[in-house]
């Protein structure tokens, strides 16, 4: 349904330019991407492959040099669509002279919200990340984790329907990650959508439903995570109460020796084998899409 | 107080500005629009050009429409806080210490105290505050693009505009708070600096003579650098003469055989005079015969002209409004007459004048009424209801002179081959005083309207340069508008010494403005430039405000009241600016890139 589509690009480019104007970087490269309703999806890739360009695209903080970003059907440029969004930076680009509450209350009355509302909302976000205990203290006084803690409550304040997270686990700690983790999640248990990016490839296993794979601006990889992270050309059996000897025979000896088959799949890489093996393929044939050791599953979000 | 130029009514004044306003305002528009519409023609096709232009009309009235006030008023409290956290106060700070160490390089010895402590705490506050206000507002919005905090402001729903205005707004408040208190601190220690009083000394007292009454003379003793003779009638009460711009009353009090002499505070220091200015100005020449103008004596500014001494040349004022109800008791006139002397003479005596006043229907008129004139010096002279002819025969100002409350009051220079200098606000009738405080208030209010211009426009340049280049271009704006008369002078060529290129060569070469540079191929060249240059500037210049016209200073230091309707051309020139500034402010926030 075309209604789902919560993010769209297309043919999305970047090039940033000098003084000048001469190009000095290709940023972004023709990027289609559909992000539905819903999902987590996570942007992936190195550094400088675009994910914040992206990112910043449909913000609206930067403006395409070609191509389309819309957020909810609309263009990026268009500031109502902020309405319905919250944006997580990649570090809490927050103004350090505010404490907690101000901060909150400062960005509840960007969002045109009543008094009571902001201050129903200040509380229970404050709540929600943890820092109630230090809700008075000035916003420079915090630690890393705090201002990312503190950063994702303004990104929450006005309940958005799509959250952009720029690397929110960056400068937790693992409790602070795992927390943050289950955080992700449970906003998708509340039927919102989010788009993350993230260096931190456990992190984007752990969470998202579909992950795109950007390498120097262009898109290498969109699927299901559960698919791509597939091993088509493998059969992998798991199996209880089988000899040694039977081994060898897999499929007929168990039967023959009424063994029981527990499990008879593909068996799965690593989102960080993945990941390397587009990056080292990327490089070697640059400009071309990824072409993995294992195919990706034919369902696979067509490559545009 | 000297006037160079006639004041304007704000009745007279807004439709003409108005209607300017909007003319300057649909032609920019237009302009923009068009270039806008080029630009994106030149980089997307006419097609996509013209859709570009169009989106841009559409958001710019969806922004307009969309200005959210809780929206503006967060972001004017943040600019708040942030001025706070700049240590906006350390202003004060200076400020304080420059009042601390004021008493040090103020002459206490001026003839016109007032005038210079008030000049002085007006004049430091202004710049002050126009300082502080630039830094300000020049470096908040590119700090906050340097730092990135303006992602999290962007990604709400805050429109370009609401952030322009936010900002213009925040930094008024700030501004206008620290004006406040510099207010008050100033009027304190202006109030304070100045409140005196003398002790009358006794064995200086002596039997006024000729007079039978048992009136006494004698004088005061020294304050402040001055002292004054003291005029006491026969039952001890009366006045001191005038001396640094003020007076005292004196009264006597007797307790048995003591006699004790007290001096009220000083009188007429801190005024604030309503001035009613004559309606027409005429006059006549050597020979007697009317004349438009007077004559002009090589004096390169012509607001003024003047007449011959000892000739049939005179200056008839004509005035408005008078009624024995404003001036029951004496006509208040006061002059600030130019003089112009073809030979020295005696400089302390001043130069003879007469006033006529003349009924303007029947010509019937007093009998001359001398004075002397001197040169920057407000001239008071009452004139009493009861007057005489030239006959002789007992006149009534009010029966005999005014018709319907006009009144012709006739000037004309006495000594030989000496100048009279007059425009037509040169004379007036201190038709009555209004408060000091309010008037010291209203020059706040001025100084209050510079503050926001400077602010808007740093605001402004904000938008689309970096923080030092943003400071640069206010201060440029800051100092062509205080000097924006000079800068169209350069601009029109009508000052010696060419423009910028040719300056510079005559200041390399140490060359006299008088001497031409040598024709050739190289001197075309830089009048070439200059040329260029200099239609630039002077159409830039246009554009910018006149900050000399913000600038009431004289009026509270002289002691005139800052005519309301000046304040309201001040305050509306000012919002049409920041309107003007805020647009293009919005129009430049919309149109850039905030991350990088």
């Amino acid at each position: 349904m075309a209604s789902d589509v919560v993010v769209e690009t297309r043919n999305l480019s970047k090039v940033y330019r000098d003084f000048w104007g001469r190009q000095k970087v290709r940023a972004l490269k023709a990027l289609d991407l559909e992000i539905r309703r819903g999902e987590i999806f996570g942007l992936l890739g190195p550094n400088g492959s675009g994910k914040t360009t992206t990112i910043k695209l449909l913000l609206g903080l930067l403006f395409p040099t070609s191509g389309q970003a819309l957020i909810f059907g609309r263009d990026a440029t268009d500031v109502s669509k902020n309405e319905r969004l919250g944006y997580l930076p990649e570090e809490s680009y927050l103004y350090r002279f505010l404490n907690a509450e101000e901060t909150l209350d400062f960005y509840g009355r960007l969002f045109d919200m009543s008094a009571a509302d902001r201050k129903r909302r200040t509380t229970e976000l404050i709540d929600l990340v943890g820092l109630n205990w230090a809700k008075r203290r000035q916003l420079k006084e915090y630690s890393k984790g705090m201002a990312r803690r503190i950063g994702l409550a303004q990104a929450l304040i006005n309940d958005p329907e799509l959250i952009l997270l720029d690397e929110p686990t960056s400068g937790l700690d693992p409790i602070g990650t795992r927390e943050m983790k289950d955080l992700i999640l449970r906003l998708k248990g509340q039927g919102k959508t989010v788009l993350m990016s993230s260096h931190l490839l456990a992190d984007v296993q752990d969470v998202c439903d579909r992950i795109a794979i950007l390498h120097q601006g262009e898109l290498k990889e969109l699927g299901r995570v559960d698919s791509l992270l597939k091993v088509r050309d493998e059969t992998e059996i798991r199996a209880r109460g089988l000899s040694e000897s039977a081994q060898s025979e897999i499929r007929a000896v168990i039967e023959r020796h009424q063994g029981t088959v527990l499990a008879m799949d593909n068996p799965t890489t690593t989102l960080e084998d993945l990941f390397l093996a587009i990056v080292r393929d990327s490089e070697a044939r640059p400009g071309r899409r990824a072409k993995p050791e294992h195919d990706p599953e034919p369902n696979a979000a067509p490559n545009r | 107080m000297v006037h160079e130029t006639d004041a304007i009514l704000f009745a007279d004044w807004i439709w003409p500005a108005l209607l300017f306003f909007l003319e300057a305002a649909a032609l920019l528009g237009l302009l923009a629009l068009i270039g806008g519409f080029l630009v994106a023609a030149f980089r997307y096709g006419p097609m996509a050009g013209g859709d570009t232009a169009y989106r841009m009309i559409r958001t710019g009235l969806v922004d307009f429409v969309s200005i959210s006030p809780r929206r503006i008023a967060a972001l004017s409290w943040l600019a708040v806080q942030e001025s706070l956290r700049r240590r906006v106060l350390v202003g004060f700070g200076v400020f304080l210490l420059i009042l601390l160490f004021a008493g040090w390089f103020l002459d206490s010895r001026s003839n016109d105290p007032a005038a210079l402590y008030l000049s002085f705490v007006l004049t430091a506050t202004t710049w002050l505050v126009l300082l502080m206000a630039l830094f300000l507002s020049a470096l908040s919005l590119p700090a906050d693009i340097k730092n990135h905090t303006i992602y999290t402001i962007v990604t709400k729903p805050v429109r370009p505009g609401e952030i322009v205005l936010g900002r213009i707004i925040g930094f008024a408040v700030i501004g206008s708070i620290l004006l406040a208190i510099m207010g008050v601190f100033s009027y304190v220690f202006v109030s304070r600096v100045l409140s005196h009083t003398h002790e009358v000394e006794v064995a200086s007292l002596k039997k006024a003579p000729n007079d039978p009454t048992g009136a006494q003379t004698g004088r005061t003793s020294s304050v402040l650098n001055h002292r004054h003779q003291v005029n006491l009638d026969e039952k001890g009460n009366g006045s001191t003469d005038i001396v640094q711009g003020h007076y005292h009353q004196v009264t006597t009090e007797r307790d048995g055989d003591k006699v004790r002499y007290v001096l009220s505070p000083p009188r007429d220091l801190l005024t604030a005079r309503v001035p009613l200015y004559a309606s027409g100005l005429r006059f006549k020449d050597r020979t007697g015969k009317g004349s438009d103008r007077g004559i002009n004596v090589g004096n390169e500014w012509k607001y003024r002209s003047f007449i011959e001494g000892g000739s049939l040349a005179a200056a008839t004022f004509t005035f408005d409004d008078i009624t024995p109800e404003r001036f029951p008791e004496e006509l208040p006139i006061e002059m600030t007459i130019r003089v112009f002397r073809s030979y020295k003479g005696d400089i302390e005596k001043g130069i003879l004048g007469s006033l006529v006043l003349k009924n303007p229907r029947t010509g019937r008129a007093s009998q001359l009424i001398t004075f002397r004139a001197k040169d920057f010096y407000i001239d008071s002279l009452p004139i009493s209801r009861k007057l005489t002819d030239p006959a002789g025969n007992s006149i009534d100002l009010f029966a005999d002179l005014v018709v319907d409350g006009q009144l012709d009051i006739e000037l004309q220079c006495l000594d030989d081959s000496q100048y009279f200098g007059v425009a037509k606000p040169d004379i007036y009738l201190r038709a009555r005083d209004a408060s000091f405080t309010m008037n010291f208030v209203k020059s706040y209010l001025s100084i209050w309207v510079q503050m926001l211009l400077v602010t808007g426009f740093g605001v402004m340049f904000s938008t689309f340069l970096s923080g030092a280049v943003a400071m640069m271009a206010t201060l440029a704006t800051l100092v062509m508008g205080f000097f924006k008369q000079f800068v169209f002078d350069v601009a029109q060529g009508s000052i010696q010494g060419g423009g910028p290129i040719e300056s510079f060569i005559r200041i390399f070469k140490q060359q006299n403005v008088t001497t031409q540079l040598e024709p050739g191929l190289t001197t075309d060249v830089v009048k070439a430039g200059d040329q260029v240059f200099m239609w630039f500037m002077s159409h830039v210049t246009t554009l910018l405000p006149d900050f000399r016209h913000f600038d009431d200073v004289d009026y509270v230091a002289h002691g005139f009241d800052i005519p309301p309707d000046t304040i309201l051309i001040q305050l509306f020139t000012a919002l049409a600016y920041v309107a003007a500034v805020f647009a293009i402010g919005y129009f430049f926030l919309r149109t850039r890139e905030v991350a990088r």
